[in-house]
C-alpha cells in the first residue's frame, strides 16, 4: 500500500492505494466520482481524460501514485458555483452528446485544446480530439460544441 | 412549422437533450457506476479455444487467494439445468466451450482488482477439437456438423425481433447440417428475366462481422432479494422488459420475482438485451450478495453478439431501356455458433428496392465456432445495401445512364413488393432521390484529380409496438409522464414536446420518468427504430385524457361549459375572459382536494400502431484516394432521409450523424476478423478501428417530411435507416473516383491499392 495526497476538483484527499491502482480506478472506486468513465483496456477512447496539473490525460494510463501531489480536475469540478463551463453548455446547446459515456472525457480533452488553441479551426479540433473515441454522434455536433466553447471562452458571439 | 394543417408550438422545433445536465456534469447513472452495500465485483474467465471439451477445472488456487468470495462453474449456479441454445443461455459453459471468449468461470471478490488477480488463477484444463470456422465450408454438405443432435430445444432468443416485417419461410432441412435455416423468396421468373436483360452483371460480395462499439462496456448490477427470494438487476440495457423475461426464464424465477431497473445507457445499437444479466442474477443469488459485473472493452468484444458476416453472390438484369428484369442472390449468413436470422430481412432488403419482376432469393443461415451473431443498428441493411448499390450504380455506368436517374426509374413505390412479395407501407424513396439529385452536392459536383462522388440508397422497414404510458399533474404544476421504454437516441426528449404540445406548457416543466419492470407501463423494446413511432402514441393518449380532466375540473371551477374553456401556456382560462384563467397545478390541487369530480389528475394512454413507417435514404459520399497509397479520405458526405415528421429535428439529425458516421464505419474501417483457429484478431480498439475523428468528414443531414399515415403525428423510425447507404456510397465513389470496383468491406488501402495495381496491370479481376 502507498499513501498519496491529491488535490480533486479543490478538495484535498490522502488516501491508501495499491501501488498499481490506476487513476481512473482511484477517482471512481475510492473517490466516488464516477463521472469519469472506462471504455477500453487499451488507452485508445479518451473515455478517462482528466486534467492532472492543467493538463489532458488518460487517466487508464497513469498510476495513482503518479498523481501523488497533483491537482486533477475531473467533469465533476467543471461547473464553478453551479454556473456551467462553456464546454458543458456547448455540448448541451449544440448536441454535442447523445448516450454521454464520451462526453465527459470528450470535454475534458477539448479543455486542453482550447487552452492550448483558443481560437482551432474545425480541421484542429477534429485533429486536437482524435484520442476520443464516440460512436453516437458521429462527431459532427461535437465540433460545433467545442467552437460554441471556443467562442464563448473568447467572450465572442456564439456561432450559430 | 407548419405540419397537417396545424401549427406547432413546440413540436418539430429543435430542443436540446433532457438529461443532458446530468451527462454533461457526470453525474448520470451508467450501470457500472453503481455501487450498492456489501457489493461484490466479478470476473470472468474466457475461453481461449473456439472449440473445445472441459477436461478438469482446478479453482483451489484461485479459491485460496486473498479477497476472493467464490469461483462458480456451470453447476453451482441456479441456470445448470436450462438448455445451452443462445448466446443468453450460455451463462457458462458446461463440458465443451463453442467459442473464442465463452464465459467458462466466474469468479467474485470484494474487490475487482482481487477477482481479476484470481481469475488468473483458475486453471481450466481443454482438450482442443477442431473448429469450423469458414462459413462457405461450414455450410458445404460434407462439413462436420456443430450441433450433430440438433440444438438443444428450449424457448427462443429475445434479440431477433428487430423489424416488423415477415421474414419469409423458413424451412429446416432433416439431414444435421449446419444451415440452421433457410429462406427463399421467388417472384416471376428469374430466367427469363436474365434472358430479356441487355445487361447482366454478376459479382460476390462479402460484409465482415462488425461490432457494435457502443462506447460503454456491458455492465450490470445484481441484488438478490433474501427474504422474498428474486432478484433486482441494475443494468445497461434497451429493453427492461426483455432482460426481465430472459433472467426469469434461465433463473427459473416467476417474473414478478425478478425486477430489472434500466440505467443510463452508454449505446447499445441493438447488442443490449440481457447478455450477461442471467450471469450476474445466478451469481448474486448464489452468493446471497449484491455483484458487480463489467466487461473489459476486449471481453466485450469477445463475449457478446456482432453482427454476422455474409457472403451475398448477386445477379442482376436491366433492359438497355433501363429497366430491371431480374435480381438473383444467394445469400450465406455467418451467424455463429448460435441461430440468428437475418437472411429473410437481407432478402427482403436486396430485393426490395427497385421494381423488379423477376426475383429469386436464397438465404442460408450457417452456424460456425464463433460468437453468436447478434443485431447492430439496421441488422443486415448495410450488407444488403453494399451488394444492391454496388451492382445498380455498375449496371446504369453499363448502359451509359446517370446513375440517380436509373434508381429514380427503378425505385420502389408504396404497394411495391419487397423481397419477400409483401407490399411496402407508405414509404418516401423517390422524395428522397429527388431531393438528392436536386441538391448541390450531387447536381454541381465537380471532382478534382483521383476525386469521385458516389451515391446510394438505403431503407429499413422499422418495428413497432403496443405501448403504455401514464401522465400526471403536480400541484406546482409539474406534469409527469411515465413511460417504460428506454431512452437509447434522444427518444425522451422528443416525447416530451408530445406532451408539451398538447398541454401547451413549455418542455421544461415536464418530467419523464422511465420506469422499471415494477414501476414502468409496457413498452417494447428500444431497437427496430421502432420507441419513438409506438411510445408516442401513448404519451400523447394520456396527455390528451390529462388535458381532458383539466378542462372538466376548470368548467367546473368558473361554472362555465368546456367548450367556453381554452388551455395556453399552463393556464385554463375562459375564452374571451382572460382575468378568469386558472394554472394547470391549481387545478390539480383542486382535483386533490374536491369531493366528487375526476379526482386527481392522472391518465393513461395506450397505443398499439397498426402499420410501420419504414424510412427510406439517399447519401452522397466524395471521397480521394491516393493512388500511391490507396488511402481513402471521405471530403463531403450527404445524407437525405425521409423522417415522417421530425418530432424534435435536433434529435433527428443527431440519429442522422451517428449513423451515417457507423455506415462509414461499415465502409472504410471496421471488420472484426477471425484466424483460421477461430482467435479473434481484434479484440480492442487499437485493432478494431472505430471511427476516429479526424477520420470522417461533417455530415450534411437533409431532414424530408413525408409524413407517415399512421405514425404520432407523421412520425417515421429514425434510428436505423442512416446506417444503411454509407459503404455503398463510398465504394461508389471509389469506383468513381479510380475505376475499381471493390466487392470487399471494409474497403481497406491495401486492398483498395492491389486492387488499382491489377487494374493498372490490366488483369482486372473484378468483371463488370
Ligand atoms: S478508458 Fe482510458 S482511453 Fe479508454
Ligand atoms: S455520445 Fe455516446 S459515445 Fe459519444
Amino acid at each position: 500500500m502507498a499513501t498519496i495526497t491529491v488535490t480533486v476538483n479543490g478538495k484535498s484527499y490522502t488516501s491508501e492505494v495499491e501501488p498499481r491502482t490506476l487513476l481512473v480506478h482511484y477517482l471512481r472506486e475510492h473517490l466516488n466520482l464516477t463521472g469519469t468513465h472506462i471504455g477500453c483496456d487499451t488507452s485508445q477512447c479518451g473515455a478517462c481524460v482528466v486534467l492532472v496539473d492543467g493538463v489532458s490525460v488518460k487517466s487508464c494510463t497513469m498510476l495513482a501514485v503518479q498523481a501523488d501531489g497533483a491537482n486533477v480536475l475531473t467533469i465533476e469540478g467543471l461547473a464553478q458555483n453551479g454556473q456551467l463551463h462553456p464546454l458543458q453548455e456547448g455540448f448541451w446547446e449544440c448536441h454535442g452528446l447523445q448516450c454521454g459515456y464520451c462526453t465527459p472525457g470528450m470535454i475534458m480533452a477539448a479543455y486542453d485544446l482550447l487552452q492550448q488553441n483558443p481560437e482551432p479551426t474545425d480541421e484542429e479540433v477534429r485533429h486536437g480530439l482524435e484520442g476520443n473515441l464516440c460512436r453516437c454522434t458521429g462527431y459532427h455536433n461535437i465540433v460545433r460544441a467545442v467552437q460554441y466553447a471556443a467562442a464563448k471562452m473568447r467572450s465572442e458571439e456564439v456561432p450559430a | 412549422m407548419s405540419h397537417n394543417g396545424s401549427t406547432f408550438r413546440y413540436l418539430g422545433k429543435g430542443h436540446r437533450l433532457i438529461e443532458g445536465l446530468e451527462k454533461i456534469t457526470g453525474n448520470a447513472k451508467y450501470a457500472g457506476d453503481l455501487s450498492l452495500p456489501g457489493m461484490l465485483h466479478a470476473c470472468l474467465v474466457l475461453s481461449p479455444y473456439a472449440h473445445a471439451r472441459i477436461v478438469a477445472i482446478d479453482r483451489s488456487t484461485a479459491q485460496a487467494a486473498p479477497g476472493v468470495v467464490a469461483v462458480l462453474t456451470a453447476d453451482d449456479l441456479p441456470t445448470r439445468d436450462r438448455a445451452v441454445n443462445s448466446r443468453h443461455s450460455a451463462v457458462l459453459a458446461k463440458d465443451r466451450v463453442l467459442w473464442r471468449g465463452q464465459p467458462v468461470v466466474v469468479v467474485v471478490g470484494e474487490t475487482e482488482a482481487a477477482a481479476r488477480d484470481a481469475a488468473d488463477r483458475v486453471v481450466v484444463e481443454y482438450e482442443p477439437l477442431t473448429p469450423i470456422i469458414d462459413v462457405q465450408k461450414a455450410a458445404a454438405p460434407d462439413a462436420p456438423v456443430i450441433w450433430p443432435q440438433g440444438l438443444p430445444k428450449e424457448g427462443a432468443d429475445l434479440t431477433a425481433a428487430h423489424a416488423a416485417v415477415d421474414k419469409g419461410e423458413q424451412e429446416t432441412t432433416g439431414a444435421p447440417s449446419n444451415i440452421h435455416d433457410e429462406v427463399h423468396f421467388v417472384r416471376g421468373d428469374v430466367e427469363r428475366g436474365f434472358a430479356e436483360a441487355d445487361v447482366v452483371i454478376e459479382r460476390v460480395y462479402r460484409t465482415p462481422m462488425v461490432h457494435q462499439g457502443y462506447l460503454e462496456p456491458h455492465a450490470s448490477v445484481a441484488e438478490p432479494d433474501l427474504y422474498r427470494g428474486g432478484v433486482t438487476v441494475y443494468t445497461s440495457t434497451q429493453g427492461q422488459f426483455s432482460v426481465r423475461d430472459e433472467v426469469a426464464r434461465l433463473l427459473s424465477l416467476p417474473k414478478h420475482k425478478v425486477r430489472v431497473v434500466p440505467m443510463t445507457i452508454g449505446g447499445g445499437f441493438g447488442a443490449k438485451y440481457g447478455i450477461i444479466d442471467p450471469l450476474v442474477a445466478a451469481v448474486a443469488i448464489t452468493v446471497k450478495r449484491p455483484v458487480r459485473l463489467v466487461l473489459t472493452r476486449t471481453e466485450d468484444f469477445l463475449s457478446t453478439t456482432p453482427s454476422p458476416a455474409a457472403i451475398v453472390e448477386l445477379k442482376v438484369g436491366a433492359r438497355a431501356d433501363g429497366t430491371l428484369t431480374a435480381i438473383q442472390a444467394r445469400v450465406l449468413m455467418d451467424n455463429g455458433v448460435f441461430p440468428f436470422t437475418l437472411g429473410g430481412i437481407v432478402g427482403i432488403l436486396l430485393g426490395g428496392y427497385y421494381k423488379c419482376p423477376n426475383l429469386r432469393i436464397d438465404c442460408y443461415e450457417v452456424l460456425t465456432h464463433k460468437p453468436q451473431a447478434g443485431a447492430y443498428r439496421a441488422p443486415g441493411a448495410p450488407t444488403a445495401t453494399f451488394a444492391i448499390e454496388s451492382t445498380i450504380d455498375d449496371l446504369a455506368r453499363a448502359l451509359g445512364h446517370d446513375p440517380l436517374t436509373f434508381r429514380l426509374q427503378n425505385a420502389a413505390e408504396t404497394g411495391d413488393p419487397m423481397g419477400n412479395n409483401d407490399p411496402w407501407p407508405h414509404i418516401g424513396l423517390k422524395l428522397v432521390l429527388e431531393r438528392l439529385r436536386d441538391h448541390p452536392a450531387w447536381k454541381d459536383r465537380q471532382v478534382g484529380p483521383n476525386e469521385g462522388v458516389g451515391i446510394a440508397i438505403g431503407g429499413w422497414p422499422c418495428g413497432m409496438s403496443p405501448a403504455a404510458s401514464i401522465c400526471r399533474v403536480d400541484t406546482d404544476g409539474t406534469v409527469r409522464i411515465h413511460v417504460g421504454s428506454v431512452d437509447i437516441s434522444g427518444v425522451n426528449s422528443s416525447l416530451v414536446l408530445v406532451v408539451a404540445e398538447i398541454l401547451d406548457i413549455p418542455p421544461e416543466q415536464i418530467e419523464l420518468i422511465q420506469g422499471d419492470t415494477r414501476s414502468g407501463p409496457f413498452a417494447g423494446p428500444s431497437g427496430g427504430s421502432q420507441t419513438t413511432y409506438s411510445v408516442a402514441g401513448a404519451v400523447a393518449k394520456a396527455a390528451r385524457a390529462v388535458r381532458e380532466k383539466l378542462f372538466e375540473i376548470a368548467a367546473d371551477h368558473f361554472e362555465v361549459s368546456v367548450a367556453d374553456l381554452e388551455l395556453r401556456n399552463g393556464m385554463v382560462s375562459v375564452r374571451g375572459f382572460p382575468d378568469k384563467a386558472v394554472s394547470i397545478g391549481t387545478l390539480a390541487a383542486i382535483a386533490e382536494s374536491k369531493a366528487g369530480g375526476p379526482g386527481p389528475i392522472i391518465a393513461e394512454g395506450s397505443a398499439a400502431v397498426s402499420e410501420n413507417a419504414p424510412g427510406f435514404v439517399a447519401h452522397l459520399a466524395k471521397v480521394h484516394v491516393d493512388p500511391e497509397t490507396g488511402q481513402v479520405t471521405l471530403k463531403q458526405y450527404v445524407a437525405i432521409q425521409d423522417v415522417g415528421f421530425a418530432l424534435n429535428p435536433t434529435m433527428v439529425a443527431g440519429q442522422i450523424h451517428g449513423g451515417s458516421v457507423q455506415g462509414i464505419g461499415w465502409g472504410l474501417y471496421e471488420a472484426m476478423i477471425y484466424d483460421e483457429y477461430g482467435q479473434l484478431l481484434t479484440a480492442s480498439f487499437m485493432d478494431y478501428n472505430l471511427p476516429a475523428f479526424d477520420q470522417v468528414p461533417d455530415i450534411e443531414a437533409v431532414l424530408v417530411e413525408n409524413p407517415s399515415p399512421y405514425g404520432p403525428f407523421g412520425a417515421r423510425g429514425v434510428g436505423e435507416p442512416p446506417i444503411t447507404a454509407g459503404a455503398a456510397a463510398i465504394a461508389n465513389a471509389i469506383r468513381d473516383a479510380t475505376g475499381v470496383r471493390m466487392t470487399e468491406l471494409p474497403i481497406r488501402a491495401e486492398a483498395l491499392w492491389r486492387a488499382m495495381r491489377e487494374q493498372i496491370n490490366g488483369q482486372s479481376s473484378t468483371p463488370g
